[in-house]
């Protein structure tokens, strides 16, 4: 397993698929497809969100009410535990280690940036002059929009191109800036009346606080468990808590689990390196979860199309002028390669949609999260037609 | 450095609770919440109780009730109630296991002698505790005015809940301590079969105080009831288990995924379908393992290797739920009655064994294994108090203060059972090393 799978958005392999007997090939070729898709999706066509929230939203109250708004209820602690692990995995990312990596994440903090600036002000500009009816304000939501379409994930695990290679570690790296920016939005979008952004921003504090103090309090457990399945109780606690303590204070998971992350990989012992074991035994689940939730907290609504068309447009504007300014700090690839290899979304973005769904669940918020995931399904679909012209892209 | 992190996880969880405005309490993130603190709270308690001989699960148990709304109020009763929730998931998942243990080539042999034992001690446990609930009816404080046919009915109704035990507990008792053996087959193929043969004598006591009482619904449909519950759980199981078999065969990709979907399936849809979910996962298991072994076996050792949080969150959350002011109301009557039922059991376990010709160290230890009291009691509980208010209020308080006596002794004396026979850990031995390791074993 390369590094990249251990540490990605949707891990690697299941530890369960490992433990099984491996199925019989030979009879009934025509599951082969089943058989041989990559983590979570068909290879090499389908990602997680083109799978998952399709069946969602098929489950959800817009068609069948199966996951209807009780159920979804019930779920809500999962997604707040799955966005605390997203936020783990996107601090255990930063890894950063020797001048190299330095500059990695300097180019991909600045791909993210220039993708936030675009996206956000372009929107800015067309809400403005659409008066699209939100109920929220147009600023808020530009950067909303910005914050989605700024995360990315570079593809399939099987490109083998050291531009592939690379635009993986940037994938994996200009998470942060998002996360970070949302941990303000979440808190100004949570407050009953407008708050000045010096309070956002002490608010912001207590959420890197709050991260640190949990984090610590894992580091401490981990390496001292008596067995694999007491710090498996740990590690699974750890995290709950993180996602938990976090959205009890209206506060993002997201921020909370990126700062843990961050404190195992930087204190000294192996506690990022079990929790990225451990946590691949939950992370499909509470992915599969996330997704479903997503699926079937959209509303498709005519506001929420007027977005997607757009964001896909300014995402695809974004990435390539992100691309290539990363490209000016790093020095190797080609103007516009980096950008049409991060053109895959991921499912970071609906991620943060959903958070900011839950801390204010109004009809514009939930406009901009179908908005994020239609575009998100539009975008793969784009992927898939502007390749690399290397190959290795998804 | 545990203690410490202890401290800083309290600190947290304490400073958050009080932070957050009153509104925000419960929900989705209180739910959260409670789990990460119960999850590591709950898991040091039980390593101090480990220290104190104690097994874990007493340990998980008593923080869920120094935590829970009853005493300490840190989990409060929001988190409680969707602790439990979550518990529908667990109780699959456990069951679900318990299934993947029973191969019928390898019980094939004793089946019957275990079938014998257990129809003994339940026959022996009913009659009994009607006779006794119906001679002392005038001082049980549930209805002393009640007299002749009603009275008999009562009592009998009151013995078939008092008999009941608890497969979860038993099941999770085994899988947390990691024991394999004839002691926990035995207590499993017990706890199974009072399960089902309760569910029907349930239902007979139900329909004789209605009749006696002359409740209007009297005989409507026992037994399709019966048989949808009982046929319709194992058939509904059985299903889902063969297509979970043929997933993991043909398929074998994304399993946790697959599993949690399957436990949930079992749990909620068959819950709606009113199957007992407990059977349900049960059936699943069992099919899984006796159409799929190579499949089943290798899901059993993996499942049960990260089966401990679920483990720990079912039983903080039974000890969050426990009513401790019930026992302090009707407690007396709840002591004399377990005092009377734990004598009971011992008893007719003994006599089980020996009619059914069982001989050995595990016929001898079953008893301590049947001890616990936990949901599918409450559940019966809940059924009369929901059909008879008044009288089945009061016995709802008597219930549930015997099952905060009968959770928290239960899963002392299993364990103590397993160690005993030397079972406690014996999942983790290789099957060959396992099947050479000197027992007495169940001589049939």
């Amino acid at each position: 397993m390369s590094r990249r799978e251990d540490w990605g958005e949707v891990g690697g392999a299941d530890a369960l698929d490992a433990a099984i007997p491996p199925p019989a090939t030979n009879t009934l070729r025509w599951l082969q497809p089943l058989r041989t898709r990559a983590v979570l999706g068909l290879t090499p066509v389908v990602a997680p969100a083109v799978l998952f929230v399709p069946i969602g939203a098929a489950l959800g109250p817009a068609f069948t009410n199966v996951l209807n708004p009780t159920a979804l209820g019930y779920l809500e602690p999962m997604v707040a535990v799955a966005l605390a692990v997203l936020g783990v995995f996107a601090g255990l990312a930063l890894d950063l280690r020797g001048q190299r990596d330095g500059r990695l994440f300097a180019a991909a903090s600045l791909e993210a940036l220039a993708t936030l600036i675009i996206v956000g002000g372009a929107f800015l500009v067309l809400l403005i002059s659409w008066r699209i009816p939100l109920a929220l304000p147009y600023g808020l939501v530009a950067v909303m929009l910005g914050l989605c379409a700024s995360v990315s994930s570079a593809g399939g695990a099987e490109g083998t191109s050291p531009t592939h290679a690379m635009a993986a570690r940037i994938a994996d790296l200009d998470d942060v800036l998002p996360i970070v920016v949302s941990g303000l939005v979440v808190v100004m979008l949570g407050s009953a009346t407008p708050i000045p952004v010096w309070q956002a921003v002490a608010w912001l504090f207590r959420t890197i606080l709050l991260g640190i103090a949990v984090g610590t309090a894992g580091w401490l457990l981990f390496e001292r468990a008596h067995s694999r399945a007491e710090r498996n109780v740990f590690i699974a606690g750890i995290v709950a808590l993180i996602g938990g303590t976090s959205s009890f204070l209206g506060l993002s998971p997201l921020l909370a689990g990126l700062m843990a992350g961050l404190l195992w990989v930087w204190l000294p012992g192996q506690a990022d390196r079990v929790v990225r074991s451990d946590l691949q035994r939950v992370q499909h689940p509470l992915i599969v979860v996330l997704l479903l939730v997503a699926g079937a907290s959209c509303e498709f609504s005519r506001q929420a199309m007027w977005l997607a068309g757009p964001l896909v447009l300014f995402r695809l504007t974004g990435k390539l002028a992100g691309g290539w300014l990363a490209m000016r700090v790093q020095g190797m690839v080609t103007a516009g390669e980096l950008g049409l290899h991060l053109m895959t979304p991921g499912l970071l973005g609906i991620a943060v949609a959903l958070h900011l769904l839950h801390v204010a669940r109004t009809p514009g918020m939930t406009a901009v999260l179908t908005a994020v995931v239609v575009a998100t399904l539009a975008s793969e679909a784009l992927a898939l037609v502007l390749r690399p012209s290397d190959g290795s892209g998804a | 450095m545990r203690l410490l992190a202890l401290a800083i996880i309290v600190a947290t969880t304490a400073v958050v609770t009080a932070t957050a405005d009153a509104a925000s309490r419960g929900g989705g993130p209180g739910t959260a919440l409670a789990i990460g603190f119960a999850l590591i709270a709950a898991s040091l308690t039980g390593e101090l109780f480990e220290r104190f001989r104690l097994p874990r699960i007493s340990g998980y148990l008593f923080f869920g009730v120094v935590c829970g709304p009853y005493a300490g109020a840190i989990l409060t009763p929001g988190m409680a109630r969707e602790l439990q929730v979550i518990n529908g998931v667990a109780i699959a998942l456990i069951a679900f296991i318990a299934g993947l243990e029973i191969n019928f080539s390898r019980l094939r042999p004793q089946l019957r002698a275990m079938l014998t034992m257990g129809g003994v001690m339940l026959a022996l446990m009913w009659i009994t505790l009607s006779v006794a609930f119906f001679l002392a009816w005038p001082w049980l404080p549930i209805a002393p005015e009640v007299e002749g046919l009603s009275r008999a009915t009562m009592a009998a109704l009151v013995a078939t809940v008092t008999v009941s035990f608890s497969p979860t507990v038993s099941i999770a008792v085994i899988t947390e301590s990691r024991a394999r053996g004839p002691l926990s087959e035995l207590v499993l193929a017990l706890v199974v079969l009072a399960d089902l043969m309760l569910i029907l004598l349930f239902t007979l006591s139900m329909e004789g105080v209605r009749f006696a009482l002359g409740s209007g619904q009297a005989g409507h449909g026992i037994l399709s009831g019966l048989a949808w519950e009982i046929f319709g759980s194992f058939a509904f199981g059985g299903i889902v288990g063969a297509c979970f078999a043929l997933y993991l065969r043909y398929i074998g990709r994304e399993v946790t995924v697959v599993l949690l979907g399957v436990a949930v399936m079992l749990s909620q849809v068959g819950g709606a379908l009113h199957f007992e979910p407990l059977l349900a996962a049960l059936g699943a298991g069992l099919v899984v393992e006796n159409i799929a072994p190579p499949e089943g076996d290798a899901l059993r050792l993996a499942v049960e290797r990260g089966a401990l949080p679920v483990l720990v969150l079912f039983f903080a959350a039974a000890g969050a739920n426990l009513h401790i002011g019930a026992l302090a109301q009707v407690g007396l009557f709840a002591v004399a009655i377990a005092a009377l039922r734990m004598a009971l059991i011992h008893a007719s376990a003994k006599a089980g064994a020996r009619i059914a010709g069982l001989a050995g160290e595990p016929p001898s230890l079953a008893w301590m294994g049947l001890v616990s009291q936990a949901g599918v009691t409450l559940g019966l509980a809940i059924l009369i108090s929901a059909e008879f208010p008044d009288w089945g209020g009061r016995l709802y308080a008597l219930i549930v203060s015997m099952i905060a006596l009968h959770e928290t002794i239960g899963p002392i004396l299993f364990r103590n059972a397993l160690a005993r026979a030397g079972e406690v850990g014996r999942m983790d031995l290789p099957e060959n090393v396992e099947r050479r390791t000197p027992n007495a074993g169940v001589r049939v």
